[in-house]
Formats: structure tokens, C-alpha cells, sequence
């Protein structure tokens, strides 16, 4: 790993403020690029990506999102496709679909901080509610909403930790003591 | 007066409904969260079109509590804060609404 990379891993932060200027096309599409490389369980790529551009469906996408505090340019709704995962004889309560969606999430993240694009995650939402926006076909869930725009000044602090974090306080060595 | 217009009506409507759907799965200390984000949206839509007194104590009060603030870091001072707000939304309702006698 390089220390750009380990760089932009530290100075990421979740953008709450955008301004109203579109995001190219092409800067989009290398934030769905990188996510195209994220970590997937076997290769089985269970997800869908949606891109949202046109600023009517974003508005009514954001109002059906309660943690959506950003007016971003674009979304990128990541789905879990349920009909590949039945295919792949998964039972539905298997995680390991859901910690995909993680890993593509965060991939997106850090390419749109490469690209010097702001992005939030937003998990607050009305799955119901954007299945019917976006006409999803029953076989995907919506997971979350990937927050797209260029970053603005002004935009209200991090949410602080219950208490002070540290990878330390994140960790633990080896096995747990015998009870 | 008219001081929502029917688009920011559903708009904050769409909110609070599906708001109600989200908590239902969310940690608790996101609720008065949700319920603050409705009322800065509702403070923003009609900020405009209200009195001045009315302007001075949403612009001034709401504004004390950070946008995405939840109990969760600090409980006592999260509470002082929301007891600070309501106390300056109760002196501007009696104030708004004439208050009459009173002990």
C-alpha cells in the first residue's frame, strides 16, 4: 500500500454540504470503476449499482432519505440482487451479502476523495419508498445511498463518538483470556 | 397566512413519514434527531414569510443544537440544550399568542 493510499484512507471525511454544481460524467463513472475492483465474496458481484444524475429524481430520492442532510449531485444507490443470490443457493440470511455492500461502498468513498468529490453515505431511508421512485424490479433492495457532489464550506461538524477512538480501543490481540 | 406552499408541505410530509419508518430500525438517540432535521426544514421553509419575532427565535434557538447532534456524546448537555430551546419557544408562544393572566 502506498502512503497516498493510506493518506486518502485518514483524510476522507463523510460530506454533509454540497454545492449545486453537477459532477462529470466521467468522474462518476471512475467512482463505479473503483467499486467495479472492491472486495466481493467469491468474485459474485450479488449487487447493482443505480446512478442517479437528473436532479428531479435526486430531489425526490432525498425526500424519502430523513439521514440525507447533503443536496448531492448525483447518487449511487448500491442494491443487493436477491434473484443471484437464490441462484447461487445463498439462503437469504447470509451477512456475507451485506458486508459486500460495505466493501463497494467504501471503495466509492475513497475514489470520489481521490477525485476531490465530497460523498456521504446515507442508510436512512425508505427502501419502499425509493423501490417505488427508482421502479426497482422486486429482486433488488436498495442498501444504500452513495452521496455524490462537490464538497461546500459551511457544513455541520462530524457527529462526535460516544467516547475518544482510537485503533487501540478498536483492538484486541490474539485470543481472549481463558473465563 | 399561507406560509408553506403545498411542494414544501410534502416535501417535509415525505419526511416525517418515512422518518417514522426508518426509526423503527434505528439506534433511539436518532429520534430527536429526525424530529430536529423536521423542524430545521420547517424553520427554513417559512423563515421568510413570518414575523420578525418569529424569524429572530428560529434563526437564534434552532441553532444551537448542531445539525447531526444526538444525545449520545454528551446526554446533560444534549438535554440543556433542547430545555434551553423549548424554554425560548415557550416565552415566544406566550409572547406570539397573548398570553393573558397567567400566575
Amino acid at each position: 500500500m502506498t502512503p497516498e493510499v493510506l493518506h486518502a484512507i485518514r483524510t476522507r471525511r463523510v460530506v454533509r454540504h454540497m454545492t449545486a454544481e453537477p459532477i462529470d460524467r466521467d468522474q462518476l463513472i471512475e467512482v463505479l470503476k473503483a467499486a467495479r475492483w472492491a472486495p466481493n465474496a467469491g468474485n459474485r458481484r450479488l449487487h447493482r449499482f443505480v446512478v442517479i444524475q437528473r436532479p428531479d429524481t435526486v430531489r425526490l430520492v432525498r425526500m424519502v432519505a430523513p439521514g440525507m442532510f447533503q443536496h448531492p449531485a448525483a447518487i449511487v444507490v448500491i442494491c443487493i440482487d436477491w434473484r443471484r443470490v437464490a441462484q447461487y443457493g445463498m439462503p437469504r440470511q447470509n451477512t456475507g451479502v451485506y458486508v459486500d455492500v460495505g466493501t463497494a461502498l467504501q471503495t466509492m468513498l475513497l475514489a470520489a476523495h481521490a477525485l476531490e468529490l465530497g460523498a456521504g453515505p446515507v442508510t436512512s431511508f425508505s427502501k419502499a419508498a425509493v423501490g417505488v421512485l427508482l421502479n426497482l424490479p422486486a429482486q433488488l433492495s436498495p442498501e444504500v445511498l452513495v452521496c455524490l457532489g462537490h464538497p461546500a464550506a459551511g457544513g455541520p461538524p462530524p457527529m462526535r463518538p460516544r467516547e475518544r477512538i482510537t485503533w487501540q480501543s478498536l483492538t484486541d490481540w490474539e485470543a481472549f483470556p481463558d473465563p | 397566512m399561507l406560509v408553506l406552499s403545498e411542494d414544501e408541505a410534502l416535501e417535509l410530509l415525505a419526511f416525517l413519514v418515512t422518518a417514522a419508518r426508518t426509526q423503527v430500525d434505528e439506534a433511539p438517540e436518532y429520534a430527536p434527531l429526525r424530529l430536529l432535521t423536521a423542524a430545521h426544514r420547517l424553520s427554513a421553509a417559512i423563515l421568510a414569510r413570518v414575523s420578525p419575532a418569529t424569524r429572530q427565535v428560529l434563526s437564534e434557538s434552532l441553532a444551537q443544537i448542531g445539525a447531526v447532534e444526538t444525545p449520545s456524546a454528551d446526554p446533560d448537555s444534549y438535554r440543556a440544550k433542547l430545555d434551553a430551546l423549548c424554554a425560548a419557544l415557550a416565552r415566544h408562544l406566550g409572547a406570539h399568542f397573548g398570553r393573558s393572566g397567567g400566575r
